[in-house]
């Protein structure tokens, strides 16, 4: 057993489920995300962040518009369709119940 | 003293010293072929790319208008290797990476003129066997030493009998592994010769 890889694998898990929390705010510019979920220290290196945005828009949880900026070019800001919403409230219920069920096995 | 070149990253124009130009565009040809089977590759790419230059644009100021080596290193350990981004390949896929199909250097008796060792060599290094004919030819009449290098590798090569064997004389199958490696091969090659 490989104990980075493990690690790895569990942020890998809740990497998608933050993204989405994120955005459920406000809509934000990939940069801004990785602000936060490198403060929140779920994500290593940035470069994870942008193929799971692009499928998760193409799956159609996030849309995204181009909105001009002050300090450079137009910047892609994502935010949560319809149905990401319902995607994330599901995430949410599952997040809690795992939660609930490690605690469980763990204060045994 | 070094040449820079200029390149448009995310709409953006900078100035780039050309060993930093070098491994910026190995790096982003790797994750490219990293990202070849996605849907949505040129996608992905550019979002990374719009980070790269924002990273970029942090890094200049007034007194330091060009981007170095060590600014595209610190950039791309930001952005992580291509095998730290995807999720899709595993440690299997490094795996297979570190150990590629095998190349061995046989007697290629398919195109033999005696016994198929100057063949096989080319074969091996992919050069036309009439050089290295030359080179043994060359070395006999100075002093007799090819005939002696020649029957060495006619003992010590054994002859590719089996298509395995054919196969494994020329080098790897192309695939994208390999294609990666060669790719990275090449920069590697070109970075040495501008530190020169």
């Amino acid at each position: 057993m490989d104990l980075e890889n493990t690690k790895a694998q569990m942020r890998k898990g809740i990497l998608e489920y933050c993204i989405l929390s994120v955005l459920s705010r406000d809509s934000c510019y990939a940069s801004d995300i990785i602000k936060e979920l490198k403060e929140a220290k779920v994500i290593v290196v940035e470069g994870t962040l942008y193929p799971l945005l692009t499928r998760q828009k193409n799956s159609g949880l996030l849309s995204y518009r181009w909105e001009e900026s002050q300090q450079g070019p137009p910047r892609k800001y994502y935010e949560l369709t319809e149905s990401g919403r319902n995607y994330l409230k599901e995430l949410d219920k599952s997040w809690e119940e795992l939660v609930e069920s490690v605690n469980l096995i763990r204060k045994r | 003293m070094k040449i820079t070149v200029s390149v448009n990253i995310g709409g953006f124009s900078f100035n780039i010293d050309e060993d930093a130009y070098a491994e910026l565009k190995r790096y982003l040809k790797n994750l490219e072929i990293h990202f070849a089977d996605e849907e949505s590759a040129s996608e992905i790419l550019s979002d990374i790319e719009s980070r790269i230059s924002e990273l970029f644009r942090q890094k200049l100021t007034t007194f330091k208008q060009v981007i170095t080596i060590n600014d595209v290193n610190e950039v791309t350990a930001i952005l992580g290797s291509p095998e730290d981004i995807s999720d899709n390949k595993g440690p299997s896929a490094r795996e297979k990476f570190s150990a590629p199909g095998a190349h061995r250097m046989y007697r290629d008796t398919d195109h033999r003129i005696i016994g198929g060792v100057c063949a096989g060599i080319g074969a091996y290094w992919n050069i036309e066997p009439w050089i290295i004919r030359i080179i043994i030819v060359a070395l006999t009449m100075a002093g007799g030493l090819g005939i002696l290098i020649y029957l060495i590798l006619y003992i010590v090569l054994p002859e590719a009998r089996t298509t395995a064997q054919k196969i494994e004389m020329k080098g790897d199958p192309v695939n994208i592994h390999n294609i990666k490696e060669s790719v990275k091969k090449e920069f590697d090659a070109v970075r040495k010769n501008m530190k020169l």
